[in-house]
């Protein structure tokens, strides 16, 4: 008899291997199914994990119990802060990972963890019975039972590579496609599209000249991206610099004129590209008027001479991205290791889906990753997580976790996938929050501990410490808001020597919020003012758990008014569909909204309202409908 | 109270309802409006020569017939294609002779076609659900349907034409481009130059100024709750209920001879030109000793201490007195006009300044029994109480004002953080807050509550 898996995932990129890990997190017998062992956790494109948003969206991995924040800090070799002189809620971490050994440590990770198996194969087909997914073919034509799947294909589905003129069906660079499973889908009735993504040139180091660029060095006190860090022997690496340096107008004008040899320019290309990360055909076409582009030159690892060129993606020939690298200031003889291209594939509208990230065409598979039409490691990690605790909970029959759009970028980027659809893939931004202040880094475990303990993704054990830094921070928060600080002469004479005045009576976290009083200023009014409990608080607070505080502090008027706001709308907008709700021939939707709430089904009046087309009047009576309907009327008119 | 959804169960369906007041009329009208097919086919029962494919917007004259097929009247009947109808779906209007049976009949012979009968605000509801009209459009609607006056006419007409929500959308417009910069700068700053904090911040005190000139257009009043208030004042016996009576054209207070009569305020609404008024007659001035009385003169001096103006009674034949010249002392000058009243019994004067006082208020002397002296006395409360209206005013409601002067405050907040250093995501979030107050002028966002009253100020068939 064949074995039979709880949980099979398929593929073993970023969202693959966060599926698997929390699928076995929640006791699910997983199967992770690859092409390939050696390319699990591969870094595709850059080498570097987090930034703005993204660095916000590895944290919340991290406080749901995910692989991915460890990973990183436990192979970066660079780190820096994105916005670090901004605001603690747009600060993004960013690292730099050695390639190879990030894709190791996941590997290992893998591994290491009780209920999950790597094996190699390639999926062709869905089992169903009695209208759910019961298993999986493989293109060997053996079969794999199971009670729920998730897919991850990133790139590989009818992968399409170019380079210049020249393509050639590739998932990545040598990397065979996956074919079969594009029509599997289909079979089901998914509407798929196509989109593309580029990655730039890789040079070899020995043959850059580094003293012709700007050093771009990591900041002096790395930060780490995972609790788990402050466990262990951090940063675990040696901390390297990267590299800064520009296009100029020569080497616009050499792109220009090569352009009808790119497949973008030519249409040769038809899937949609990034807005947010354009080529650089793009940069030069869309934004005429800039003379320069920065180009970042960053090490692939501690022990490779591969360099990145973040900046330079593009898919023209060979022989002219030799040319154009070579007009780059400091990369007059660079050699191309491996040009840069540009690859299509299939994916399926999103809309499609359920929040849970589970297709709506077959209960038991759900999707993650590119496949949505996303792009970047971290919203690909960040649907994993979902996707596979969802495929682990469905299996027993429970409710699937979601997440708010005020509790997670995940759930602002998976209400955006379902509710808006995509024309081009997805990157998450800190605009697309419409509670960013909520939303911080420094305050994903506050956040989601909660969520995560509730669900089973992570253990109490491991939580404890999490709870006990956010309560420390609580607590020596409460006691600076109640430490009274009066003008007398001595405080007045004591704040002098920073350079700050006082007037009225105030307390310690009414100094903290101004924005010239430093946290050490604060350290030097304690005496006296805080109880020994309280004090003892206060100087066990980390540099992180400081800067934490300093930020509840500032923010803190922001941030009531915003969790007014969430639960002002959220009275409406949470109010949801029953199962089976009939939009079509409600008085007075028009055609159009009613085309578009068939279709996308949205659970709730929230993202109803988020349907483009579907107006503000449309909502209006949708929400009238609801009341209504929650008040018991039917009664009829009562005027 | 009045439900939005009558029946949840039956979509999409066709509903009627009587566009006119009820009782006799030369002329009322019955509408439909529902699906396409669905509500032609009910017209069709009804009036039944009219084609399977009417030509829009062509009165033609057809027999009626009731819900047993005998004829009911002849009238004109207008059919509208979706979506050039006012509520966007396919309305068939009848224009019937005014009598309420046939009107009754109609409706009858709607329902037995198929038609529901309409709830509150049902046909607006329906216009602002397929865009026809916008939040701010249909309360300007429900305005228009209440007006009392050519003035409160004139100005709801403006609103429901989207004067308001035009200006609402170009002050939105503008701050969402500030606000699009602002992000662009949070979320690209690898990529984006530092976004141009200085800039914003003229943007977005542009925007505050503009919302709050909008906001000051809703103090010149013009709707019912706004109403400019006459309240008339006077010693006990002075003839202000008289002067009440006459200036509302009825005798809605008791007059007597007895001093002390008018306990409570009694308050109605006064034509005057264009506009309305509110009138509030009140007890007599003294001091008393009966306790509902005494009541009743507290009522009726904080009335005139609200009151947009006084207007002070004083009986011609007993002259004035010292309390009147200690009240009219202590009084507001421009804001009171002295009525002298009773002029039949010593004959017509003319008008004449009171004291040798600093700017005396003016004074007027009329004879309710007669009329004289009332139409100059009209003229001059209209001069002192019409609302000043700028060209192209428009009626801005009490919701409106709030949701622009929340608006124009958060954007003076932005504003505030954008000229101190640091933190644009804070000036960011007010902003979006800023919109999100904008918006609900035209319903972007909207609130349970907030749609519950909006709709209950419909009547049934507007």
């Amino acid at each position: 008899m064949e074995p039979r898996w709880d949980v099979v995932v398929v593929g073993g990129g970023h969202a693959g291997a966060e599926a698997a890990l929390s699928s076995a997190r929640l006791g699910k017998r997983t199967l992770l199914l690859t092409r390939d062992r050696a390319t699990v956790g591969r870094m595709s494109c850059n080498p570097a994990i987090g930034g703005l948003a993204k660095g916000q969206v590895v944290r919340e991995i991290d406080a749901l119990g995910g692989a991915m924040a460890l990973a990183a800090d436990r192979t970066a070799i660079q780190f820096k802060v994105l916005n670090g002189s901004r605001g603690s809620a747009v600060r993004g971490p960013r690292c730099q990972s050695d390639k190879a050994l990030y894709a190791a440590e996941v590997s290992r990770t893998l591994d290491a963890t009780e209920r999950v198996t790597v094996a190699e194969g390639t999926a062709a087909g869905f089992l169903v019975r009695s209208g759910r997914l019961a298993g999986l073919t493989l293109e060997d034509g053996s079969t794999v039972s199971c009670g729920a799947a998730v897919v991850t294909t990133g790139t590989f589905l009818r992968g399409l590579v170019h380079v210049g003129d020249s393509r050639r069906d590739a998932g990545r660079w040598n990397e065979a496609p996956a074919l079969a499973l594009s029509h599997a889908l289909e079979g089901l009735g998914l509407r798929l599209g196509r989109m593309k993504t580029g990655t730039p040139p890789r040079v070899r180091a020995g043959t850059v000249d580094f003293a012709k660029m700007a050093l771009a060095p990591g900041d002096e006190r790395p930060v780490a991206f995972s609790f788990r860090s402050r466990g262990e022997d951090f940063p675990r690496q040696r901390q390297v610099d990267c590299w800064l340096t520009h296009t100029d107008e020569a080497v616009h004008d050499l792109i220009r004129e090569s352009l009808p040899l790119s497949p973008l320019y030519s249409g040769r290309i038809t899937g949609r590209g990034p807005r947010y990360c354009p080529s650089i055909e793009d940069k030069v076409v869309r934004f005429k008027d800039r003379p320069r582009h920065q180009i970042f030159v960053e090490p692939e690892g501690l022990t490779t001479d591969w360099l990145y060129l973040n900046g330079l993606s593009m898919s023209l020939p060979e022989s002219i991205q030799e040319a154009i690298v070579r007009r780059i200031r400091g990369l007059e003889r660079a050699e191309i290791l491996r040009p840069a291209y540009a690859v299509e594939y299939d994916m399926v509208f999103p809309e499609q889906l359920d929040a849970s990230l589970e297709t709506r065409a077959l209960k038991g598979l759900f999707l993650a990753g590119q496949i949505n039409g996303t792009s970047g490691y971290e919203e690909a990690a960040g649907q994993g997580l979902v996707a596979g605790a969802n495929a682990a909970r469905s299996v027993d029959g429970k409710a699937p976790l979601r997440l708010g759009r005020h509790e997670a970028y995940i759930g602002v980027m998976l209400d955006d996938l379902v509710t808006l659809g995509l024309d081009e893939p997805y990157r998450l931004l800190t605009s697309r929050a419409e509670h960013r202040l909520l939303l911080g880094a420094d305050s994903a475990y506050a956040r989601l501990t909660g969520i995560a303990l509730e669900t089973g993704l992570v253990e109490e054990r491991d939580a404890a410490p999490i709870l006990e830094a956010e309560a420390r921070v609580s607590r020596a928060g409460a006691a600076l808001a109640a430490a009274r600080v009066l003008p007398d002469r001595a405080t007045k004479a004591q704040l002098e020597e920073h350079g700050v005045g006082l007037v009225e009576e105030t307390t310690l976290a009414g100094l903290l919020r101004r924005p010239e009083i430093a946290f050490e200023t604060i350290e030097t009014l304690l005496e006296g003012r805080l109880d020994a409990e309280s004090a003892e608080d206060v100087a066990m607070l980390s540099a992180e758990e400081r800067e934490r505080l300093v930020s509840d502090v500032r923010y803190q008027g922001f941030i009531a008014r915003e969790k007014d706001a969430v639960a002002r709308v959220a009275r409406s907008f949470e109010r949801t569909f029953p199962e089976g709700f009939v939009f079509a021939g409600l008085p007075g939707l028009s055609r159009e909204a009613v085309e578009r709430l068939e279709r996308h089904r949205p659970r709730t009046l929230g993202q109803a309202s988020r349907l483009p087309g579907v107006t503000p009047a449309a909502v209006t009576l949708l929400l009238a409908r609801l009341v209504a309907a929650a008040r018991g009327s039917g009664r009829g008119v009562a005027a | 109270m009045a439900r939005l959804v009558a029946d949840p169960d039956r979509g999409g369906d066709v509903v009627v309802a009587p566009a006119t007041p009820p009782g006799a009329s030369a002329l009322a009208i019955v509408r439909l409006t529902g699906p396409s097919g669905e509500t032609r086919k009910v017209a069709r029962r009804i009036a039944r020569q009219l084609p399977q494919n009417p030509r829009p917007r062509e009165a033609v004259l057809h027999i009626l017939v009731g819900e047993d097929g005998r004829p009911l009247d002849r009238a004109l009947v207008l059919f509208f294609e979706a979506p050039h109808s006012a509520t966007g779906e396919e309305v068939v209007e009848f224009f019937c002779h005014g009598s309420p049976a046939i009107v009754a009949g109609l409706l009858a012979a709607a329902r037995a076609a198929g038609a529901r009968p309409a709830v509150r605000g049902e046909f607006t509801r329906r216009a602002l659900a397929n865009g026809k009209v916008d939040l701010a459009e249909a309360e300007g609607i429900a305005a228009l349907a209440a007006a009392e006056s050519r003035g409160e006419a004139r100005r709801a007409l403006s609103l429901v034409d989207g004067v308001l929500s035009r200006r609402v959308c170009a002050v939105r417009e503008a701050v969402l481009d500030a606000l699009a910069a602002l992000e662009a700068g949070l979320d690209f700053a690898e990529d984006v130059p530092a976004g141009d904090l200085a800039a914003a911040r003229e943007a977005l005190l542009a925007a505050a100024e503009e919302s709050e000139s909008l906001a000051a257009v809703a103090a010149r009043g013009g709707e019912r709750d706004r109403r400019k208030t006459a309240v008339i004042l006077g010693k006990p016996n002075a003839g202000k209920s008289t002067l009440f009576n006459a200036l509302v054209g009825r005798d809605r207070a008791i007059v007597t001879a007895v001093p002390g009569t008018t306990r409570d305020a009694i308050e109605e609404t006064c034509a005057l030109g264009d506009e309305t008024v509110r009138l509030v007659d009140t007890a007599g001035l003294r001091a008393t000793g009966d306790e509902v009385e005494r009541i009743g003169v507290a009522v009726a001096e904080r009335a005139g201490a609200s009151a947009d103006l006084v207007l002070y009674a004083i009986d011609t034949a007993r002259g004035t007195s010292e309390e009147d010249r200690e009240f009219l002392r202590k009084g507001r000058g421009a804001g009171i006009l002295v009525v002298k009243t009773k002029g039949d019994l010593v004959g017509a004067q003319a008008a004449s300044p009171a004291a040798a006082e600093a700017s005396p208020p003016m004074e007027l002397s009329v004879s309710a029994l007669t009329g004289a002296g009332l139409e100059a006395l009209r003229a001059e409360m209209a001069l002192r109480l019409s609302p000043v209206e700028a060209d192209g005013a428009f009626l801005v409601l009490e919701r409106h004002r709030a949701a622009l002067a929340d608006g124009a405050a958060r954007l003076r907040e932005a504003a505030d953080l954008a000229g101190a250093p640091g933190e644009p995501e804070l000036v960011a979030a007010r902003v979006r807050e800023a919109l999100t107050a904008l918006s609900a002028i035209t319903g972007e966002t909207a609130t349970e509550d907030l749609l519950d009253r909006i709709f209950s100020t419909f009547c049934i068939g507007k």
